[in-house]
Order: structure tokens, then sequence, then C-alpha cells
């Protein structure tokens, strides 16, 4: 039975419901005004496809997917600038990414905190950060390198989202984040229903169970207080610790292309026959010449240094300049990293008297 | 919107080679453009990159801008390639400059090295603008020897002026040299100044202000009193690219000119 109207006006109180082919309807809509990426299935990881383009094996719920959200809203390789013309390139529709984790959501704070400011602004971010849509959804499952509760994070969203999911039998109950999220609905009422309690019980399961799950794996790997970060990062400046760790670094920069809090990049002018093009592309401070200036002075020429430096910025510069500390325990650079550096135990080492 | 990343048109006026491997560049801006001294531009060489460079003429000329560039690598190798009507692009003014009124009734003291005198000069033209509202102005400068010392005849000038004790050295003298012979920091001694007072300006090479710097401690002069015009790899230069960072700042936003007490405890300053 389609949704009553008048319910819509106490959305925070009476949860709503959408079954399973509903949401896939209602995608199939909001494809007409946004690019919709949706997780599915590759292996045994989880990534973002184009809603609709091929058959695949959508995942809302389980787990983070393997590309960082920031890759939607500052990509890899992005155009900036042409000739000298103060016109954005970019000119697509605005993303509406699904299935978007909790942990994806910590570090958009991030992002917006570097590329939202008034004065020099990211226009493409701006662009797309404004104009997307976020439809999130509750982790129903943890994998080994899972860690957000260590840095205060929930397991599910509770900020950033328009409308999130949590996904029970059949279908997900839906919450309203914003005026965005519950225009989205109000369009659609007859995809909703009421959400009964038997839903909500199981909602409010999932996410208790998830989150001690979490817990569980944090206590095995003695990760060390969320306030305790910067203090130990500070105190063990000169410790061995950052060379003992960094040993088995090879430089390939995957911790920093995979984090969902790295934003670093350079610029790249490029000339073709008919115009001039400027590129922003991501960095990474893990390769030797990221500091360096044209002198050939480089203030962080050892490994030890700039892998020090990595920990530096998410656990004392970000909390300094923006009140967040830059890392959400998405646990992607542990699964990334050919050394097998583990950012837990570097925080355990750091953490440990000597 | 604006677009932080887009650069202005510009027309490569004049050319003066300073040096073997210095160059001014005067540039014609095809939209306004104004800077203060201390601020910097990255300057382009259309589709081959960019840099950045701290100006080098009088910022209250609107109409053109001056850039002293040193060839040290591929994008400046590109930059001394151009020629009178080139069009290059021009981002900026990026970064803070030097707050000019905290010079108002003070002793300020200039130190400059090398191919540091060229956003000097900048400096130099404002301080003069406001010299009734200085105490005293002191300028200290030096380069390795007499052929790499730029805007010689300007410089000449200036010390000829009776409202600046202005001294400048080469590390190494030759037959057109009557200074005196040895670094800046030889220099910097006996100035009849209240040094605990004294507001110090330094821009040079890293190690150059380095010394410099330990050197106007040893005079007396307050941390907080120094300006230090710090050089990173700065690429965006509007605080997002990462590359500047020195501990809780970006060189490129909350810079480039540092008092000495923001920075001494940083790591990698000099470097």
């Amino acid at each position: 039975m389609p949704l009553d109207k008048s319910v819509l006006n106490f959305y925070f109180i009476a949860m709503l419901f959408i079954k399973r082919g509903n949401l896939f309807q209602l995608l199939e809509s909001l494809s007409g005004d946004y690019r919709v990426f949706v997780p599915s299935r590759k292996g045994d990881s989880i990534a973002f496809t184009t809603f609709g383009e091929s058959e695949e094996d959508y995942v809302i719920g389980e787990f983070r997917s393997f590309e960082p959200l920031k890759a939607f809203y500052f990509l890899g390789r992005e155009k900036v600038a042409v000739d000298f013309s103060p016109e954005n390139p970019r000119n697509d529709k605005p993303p509406c990414i699904v299935g978007v984790k909790s942990c994806d959501l910590k570090g958009l704070k991030i992002l917006d905190f570097v590329f939202m400011d008034e004065e020099f602004g990211d226009p493409t971010y701006i662009k797309t950060r404004t104009g997307g849509l976020i439809i999130s959804a509750d982790c129903t499952k943890v994998v080994e390198t899972c860690f957000c509760t260590a840095m205060g994070v929930n397991p599910w969203p509770d900020t950033e989202y328009d409308i999130n999911l949590s996904e029970t039998d059949e279908g997900f109950v839906v919450e309203i984040g914003s005026d965005k999220g519950q225009k989205v609905i109000d369009d659609h009422t007859e995809l909703f229903q009421e959400s009964n309690k038997d839903q909500i019980h199981s909602k409010e399961l999932n996410r208790e169970s998830v989150k001690r799950h979490i817990e569980k794996n944090v206590q095995k790997k003695n990760i060390p207080p969320v306030e305790r970060l910067k203090r130990i990062v500070r105190k063990n400046y000169e410790s061995d610790v950052w060379s003992e760790e960094a040993a088995a670094c090879v430089e390939c920069g995957a911790c920093n292309v995979i984090c969902p809090t790295c934003h670093c990049f350079f610029l790249y002018d490029q000339r073709s026959e008919s115009s001039l093009a400027r590129y922003r592309v991501w960095d990474s401070c893990m390769i030797k010449d990221f500091a360096r200036v044209a002198g050939g002075e480089n203030p962080r020429n050892r490994l030890w240094m700039r892998f020090r430096n990595r920990f530096e910025k998410k656990f004392d510069y970000f909390p300094v300049v923006a009140d967040e500390i830059a890392c959400t325990g998405c646990g992607r650079c542990i699964a990334a990293c050919p050394g097998k550096i583990d950012i837990r135990q570097v925080l355990e080492k750091l953490n440990t008297p000597r | 919107m604006n677009n932080p990343y887009r650069s202005i048109e510009a027309e490569v006026l004049k050319i003066t080679t300073e040096t073997p491997s210095i160059k001014t560049f005067l540039l014609k801006p095809k939209e306004e453009l104004t800077f203060k001294p201390g601020q910097f531009m990255e300057f382009s060489v259309p589709g081959l990159g960019e840099a950045p460079f701290t100006p080098s003429s009088d910022s209250e000329i609107k109409e053109t801008m001056e850039i002293t560039i040193v060839k040290v690598g591929k994008v400046t190798d590109e930059i001394h390639k151009l020629k009178p009507g080139d069009t290059v692009g021009l981002r900026g003014p990026l970064g803070k400059g030097y707050h000019m009124t905290r010079f108002i009734g003070q002793e300020v003291f200039v130190i400059g090295g090398g191919v540091g005198l060229a956003p000097i000069r900048t400096l130099m033209y404002d301080l003069f603008h406001m010299r009734d509202k200085l105490v005293k102005l002191v300028y200290r400068g030096g380069c390795r020897n007499p052929e790499e010392l730029i805007f010689r005849k300007e410089l000449e000038g200036w010390m000829k002026r009776d409202d600046i004790d202005m001294i400048l050295t080469v590390d190494e003298g030759d037959d057109t040299w009557n200074g005196p012979v040895g670094l800046v920091t030889s220099i910097m001694d006996g100035i009849d100044m209240n040094y605990s007072r004294v507001k110090a300006v330094v821009c040079g090479p890293p190690i150059m202000m380095k010394f410099v710097t330990f050197k106007l401690k040893e005079l007396g002069v307050k941390d907080r009193n120094i300006y230090l015009s710090m050089e990173k790899n700065m690429s965006c230069g509007f605080g997002k690219c990462g590359h500047c960072r020195i501990g809780p700042y970006y060189c490129c936003t909350d810079g480039p000119v540092f008092t000495y007490d923001m920075i001494r405890d940083f790591p990698g300053i000099w470097d």
C-alpha cells in the first residue's frame, strides 16, 4: 500500500521503509537527474558501478567499497582549467552515490574542510558535492581491517547523508538526513511505506552487533584511544618507530590513493593544438620528490620522514586546523599496502613505552 | 564562481638579462592584477607548467609587473626561453605578504641574499614610499660575486640616499668591486639600532636565511621580529595541494612570510 503523505510530517518519528525492488525503481527514476553509482560485488571486494549499465550483483549494505568516496568528488585526474577561461570545464550531471558507508562520510568532513573554503574553493568539488545526492547505508558486515570505532566513528551514518538505508529482510529502513533527501522521498512517496516495529528492531540489532564486532577487532589490535593519538604522534617525533615501520614501504603511494581523506595533488599543464589544459592529479606524500623544491632542497628526503609526515598530517595537523582526525578507520590502507604496513600496529607501537 | 586554477593571460613586454642565470621579465596582464610585497604569483608558460615567484617590481605600479627568475629547473628553463611578445599565464596574488603596518614607527633591518634581492626590491619600494613613518631603515645585501649582483646600478643608487644605511657585500670580489668582501653575516654588526625592538626582514637562499637568523638572534633581535620569506614546494598556492606544509601551516596561505617564532620548532624549515 502506498504511503499516506501525512506520515511524512513525522518522518523523524515514524520511520519509513523501502522494499529492495522499489529502491531500484527509485534509482531508475533518479538516473534522470543524477549519475547513479551503486556498489557491486567484485570477487571478495565491493566496488562502485554505474547503475543500470550492466547486470550487477548490487550490494547496498555489507562493508565499505574498494575505492574511497573522494573518487567521485575529486577525480584522480581532472581538467580544472582550459586556456585562460574562468569557466569550470566540468559540466556533467551530479553524482548520486548509493550504499555509502559511515567511514567515507567522515572522510568527506576533511575534504569539505580542504576544498570548500570561501576564497579559493575548488569549483568542481563544490559543484559535485553540493549538487550530488548521498544515499548511505549501515554496515551489515565487518572485515578484518575495519576499525572505525577506534576513530570515534560508528558503523552507521549519523550525519552528512541525504537518505540512509538500514538493510533488513526484503528491504531497508529509511532515514532522512537533509531537505534534499526529503524532497526525493516527497517526489516518490508511492515507493515508500511506514516501517514496522520488527524492521526497526532488526536495524537496531544489526547496528549493535556490527559495532560489537568492530570493537572486538579494535581491542585485539590494541589501538590507542582516539584522544591519545595526537599526543603519541607528537611525543614520538624522534622515535625509531618511524624508520622501523617505514622499512617495508616501497613508495607506491597506494595508501594515499585509497585513503578517503588524502587530498594532496599536483597541477599539470598540457598543450594540444587548439587549447591549453590544466589538470589536477592525485599526488602521494610518500614519494621522494613530494616536498622537494626546484633548487633541490627537500625537507623530507628520507623515507621515514615522509612516513612520519603522513601520520602527522592525519593525527596532528587536521586535529589542530580542522578539529577532526583525518583517519576514518576504513582500513583500506592496510588492505592496499604491498609491504603489509598496518596503521593499527604503528599506532599501537607509538603508544607502547620503549 | 571564481576558478582559482585558471591563469590570467599576460604578455611579455621586455626581458632583462641580469646575470647568466637570472632574467627579469616585464609582464603586462590582460586583466587587473595587483599584489602586496611578499605575496607571490604562479607564473606559467602555456601548456608547459607553473612555478611560484615573488614579483620584483613596485607594487604601486598597477599595469605591469616584473618578476625576476633564476634558472634552476624544468619550468624556469622554459621561462628563460621566452621572448618579448610571448604569452604567459599568471595566477595570483597568493599568500599573505608582509604586514607593512607593523613597520610603522620601527627600526627596519632588511637583509637580502642572492636572488632574494628580487622580492626584497618590491619591499624596499614600499618601505621608501612610507619612509617618513619609519624610525630607521637599514639594508644589508650580499651575493656570491659582483657578476651575480642583480639590480646593481639601482642598488648602488640607493646606497647614495641619506634616508637609508645600506651596505652590500660579495663572497668573492673582482676589479669592479670596492665594497666589503665576505658573507652577509659579516656586515651585520655595529649598527646603531635598538636590536631588541628591531623588525628584521630576511630573504635569500635557505642556508643564508638560516645563518642570518642565528646572527640576528645573537644580536638580540626577538624571534617574533624576524620575518622570513620561506621557500617551499608550492603547487596550487591556496592551501589545497598539500605540498608546502610546515607544522600546522601551509607556506602558501599562512606565509610565505613567517616570523621565526611561528616556525622555529618545526623540522626541515631550512631544507
